[in-house]
């Protein structure tokens, strides 16, 4: 019955919906085939938000990921404070992604954000950027932002696969005489390859999904520049000229096909590399 | 698969799978084929009123007041829902699309419903005393394929705010009349320095056809001429162009006003002092009066290319009425209630509004500070909300006029497209 309402319910009215022809104020006019799919495949747009997509889902999961390790290394020492510290690191997951991002655009701001105040006054630029308006810093900054949330979660995930090692293996190791740096290589990247993949295939999907953060820090721009597949999606049904909820059905179809096409080829990439070692 | 079994690899997967689909199917819902038929019974006991936030600190305040009075007058339940601008067109959406409408909507946009043949007309729902005390611009604005759907609920206009210091600072005497004087004006006031910026642009999504608009107006063109779309006439080109020259060749507007929205990008430089002009309306004034008095400004009739006469732009919302079975009387009665004199004056008072109806016109006419609107009112120009068509164009234009204005932007290929757009039927 759980799984009724919740999986399939909604699958099977996505697929309804993808397949209606539907009028710009909601209301169903009848079916219309596969012609939602066609107007999805045939969008000037697409090309560009299919590769924002790819920027935006490889970036922010690659730099997550680097930087949680660090964190997840940093986190499972012992030293003063250390309960503070993993309070502090958990802070932005808990607070709502709309909250932050909107944060971030005030920050990030031309006129009245601290971040040109602080670079300027360091001395690293001499004239204030337009974060959220330049085109080339654009994409960056939402990066910047994803990485920033993603990371609670990952290092938590990769703290609790550190945790998981047993110290008598490094400590065989240090015995069989290898520096820290070949001990880590050898011994802990192996071990942690569960949590990492975990991590990596939970994180893939949540940032391919994520609306909040492209939608908010991207609201200002006109057009399609900076969009991923969700927030495309959004603007099919409800911002764009086309303003269709068929349209929009037939890009989430495709989005969640996109989706288990990327995990499913990570999973494959993961293997084979296993194999081959 | 390394430590992970493959059989629960494909439950994870197949969990996961769900989760996206559930994420992605937000956007779905069941069709409103039977979207009149919902309802039922002789006279609904309870109407929904779906409302639109205009302020967080008055819209809820008179609504819950009305919904009191409504309620104790007529006895029905009015079962109100206040939401924010920036989902209202989503939420309706959805309601249609689930066919679940409400009895009443306030909305930008009414005539693609009247196109669907979802609302009551204004002879099945208005009394002919409201009908007769509503402004006729406001009536013409309503109404689609002769019959009028959408219900003015309050208007704007919109004028040129400048502010006093800076002029006085700049040496400039009185608020520019034609635009050669307006870029010169604005080059004075730029040249002052420290962060000061002559005229601030918001093009950006959120309103792009608000601002275009009363420029386009003051050039002579317009959206609509005799019935066809001319979107990409010489004159609009031309407009454009100058609103694309202000930042790029002038260099007088605030940084990238392609990608500058009103009220969180261009409003907040003019309370702050750094603009020197911005076409503003009776809320940004409201919020001057109380929240920024430091900023000395005064309120001017735009500018026009070659001095003649200015053009007021204006725009209206409108309450629109679902059609459902047995729910006429009550709409009837809220409409009713709505457009007395005590009730809708007030409402738009405490919103920083402009009237709707004649009565109203007579009962601002002794507050000095609105005359400057009210004078034209009657004779404002509108954006063509009574073609379906508009409510597509109105997107794209919010969309894509931005692109225009940026250094590498190109006026006539935009409006050129826009215009196809309007000649597909939106």
């Amino acid at each position: 019955m759980l799984i009724f309402g919740v999986v399939i319910y909604p699958a099977i009215e996505l697929v309804r919906a993808s397949t209606g022809e539907y009028s710009i104020t909601g209301l169903r006019r009848g079916s219309n085939g596969v012609e939602n799919y066609a107007n999805v495949l045939s969008h000037p747009a697409l090309g560009t938000v299919l590769v924002n997509t790819l920027i935006w889902v490889v970036a922010v999961v690659a730099i997550t990921i680097l930087l949680s390790l660090g964190l997840a290394q940093f986190l499972s020492k012992d030293f003063w404070g250390r309960r503070a510290v993993r309070w502090a690191v958990l802070v932005p997951w808990a607070a709502s992604l709309v909250i932050t991002s909107r944060l971030f655009t005030l920050i990030f701001d031309y006129y009245h954000g601290i971040l040109n105040v602080l670079l300027t006054k360091l001395h690293i630029i001499s004239e204030p950027v337009d974060w959220l308006g330049d085109d080339t810093w654009t994409m960056p900054s939402m990066i910047l932002v994803g990485v920033l949330v993603s990371i609670p979660f990952t290092a938590y995930v990769l703290l609790a696969g550190l945790n998981a090692i047993p110290g008598e293996v490094h400590e065989a190791a240090r015995i069989d005489g290898a520096g820290p740096w070949q001990a880590w290589r050898r011994v802990t990247l192996p071990l942690l390859r569960p949590a990492l993949l975990v991590s990596a295939v939970l994180n893939m999907i949540y940032v391919f999904n994520s609306f909040p953060i492209i939608w908010t820090l991207n609201d200002r721009n006109p057009g399609y520049t900076h969009d991923t597949t969700i927030t495309f999606m959004y603007k099919l049904a409800f911002k764009s000229a086309d303003r269709d909820v068929g349209m929009s059905a037939a890009a989430g179809v495709f989005n969640v096909l996109l989706i288990l096409v990327a995990v499913v080829l990570y999973l494959r990439l993961v293997k084979w590399r296993e194999e081959d070692a | 698969m390394g430590a992970i079994g493959k059989a629960r690899w494909f439950a994870r997967l197949a969990g996961v799978t769900a989760l996206a689909l559930g994420l992605a199917a937000c956007g779905g819902g069941t069709g409103a084929d039977d979207a009149d038929n919902s309802g039922g019974g002789d006279s609904a006991k309870e109407i929904k009123v779906v409302i639109a936030e205009y302020s967080k600190d008055h819209t809820a305040t008179f609504w819950n007041a009305f919904k009191k009075t409504y309620e104790d007058k007529t006895g029905v339940k009015l079962n109100l829902q206040i939401i924010s601008w920036n989902d209202i067109d989503q939420q309706a959406s959805t309601m249609v699309q689930n066919g679940n409408p409400p009895d009443i909507l306030n909305l930008n946009a009414y005539a693609s419903y009247a196109k669907d043949g979802l609302l009551y007309s204004s002879d099945d729902v208005l009394t002919d005393s409201v009908k007769s005390d509503l402004i006729p611009a406001f009536v013409k604005s309503g109404t689609y394929q002769s019959k009028m759907y959408g219900f003015p609920d309050l208007s704007s206009a919109r004028a040129l705010f400048y502010n006093k210091d800076l002029f006085a600072q700049a040496k400039i005497a009185s608020p520019p009349k034609t635009w050669d004087e307006f870029v010169a004006d604005a080059k004075k006031v730029q040249a002052l320095g420290g962060g000061k910026i002559g005229y601030a642009q918001p093009l950006g999504p959120e309103e792009a056809q608000a601002e275009y608009s009363i420029w386009m107006f003051n050039n002579g063109g317009d959206w609509k001429t005799d019935g066809k779309w001319t979107i990409n006439s010489a004159k609009n080109v031309e407009t454009l162009q100058f609103l694309k020259d202000l930042s790029t060749k002038d260099k007088v507007t605030q940084n990238n006003p392609g990608k500058t929205n009103r009220t969180d990008g261009a409003f907040p430089l003019f309370t702050s002092g750094k603009a020197g002009m911005i076409v503003g309306f009776g809320p940004l004034q409201g919020d001057l009066d109380t929240k920024y008095k430091n900023v000395k400004y005064g309120i001017a009739p735009m500018p026009t290319k070659d001095g003649s006469a200015p053009q007021t732009y204006g725009v209206t919302d409108y309450l629109m009425a679902f059609k459902k079975k047995g729910n006429q009387d009550a709409i009837k009665k809220f409409y009713e209630l709505y457009y007395a004199k005590d009730q809708v004056n007030t409402w738009i008072k405490s919103e920083g509004f402009l009237p709707v109806t004649q009565s109203g016109l007579q009962e601002f006419s002794s507050e000095a500070s609105l005359k400057v609107y009210l004078d034209t009112l009657p004779n404002i120009h509108l954006t063509p909300t009574d073609d379906p068509a508009w409510d597509k164009i109105k997107l794209a234009v919010q969309q894509n006029l931005g692109t225009a204005v940026s250094p590498s932007g190109n006026p006539q290929s935009v409006l050129d497209d826009l215009q196809k757009t309007a000649e597909a039927g939106g």
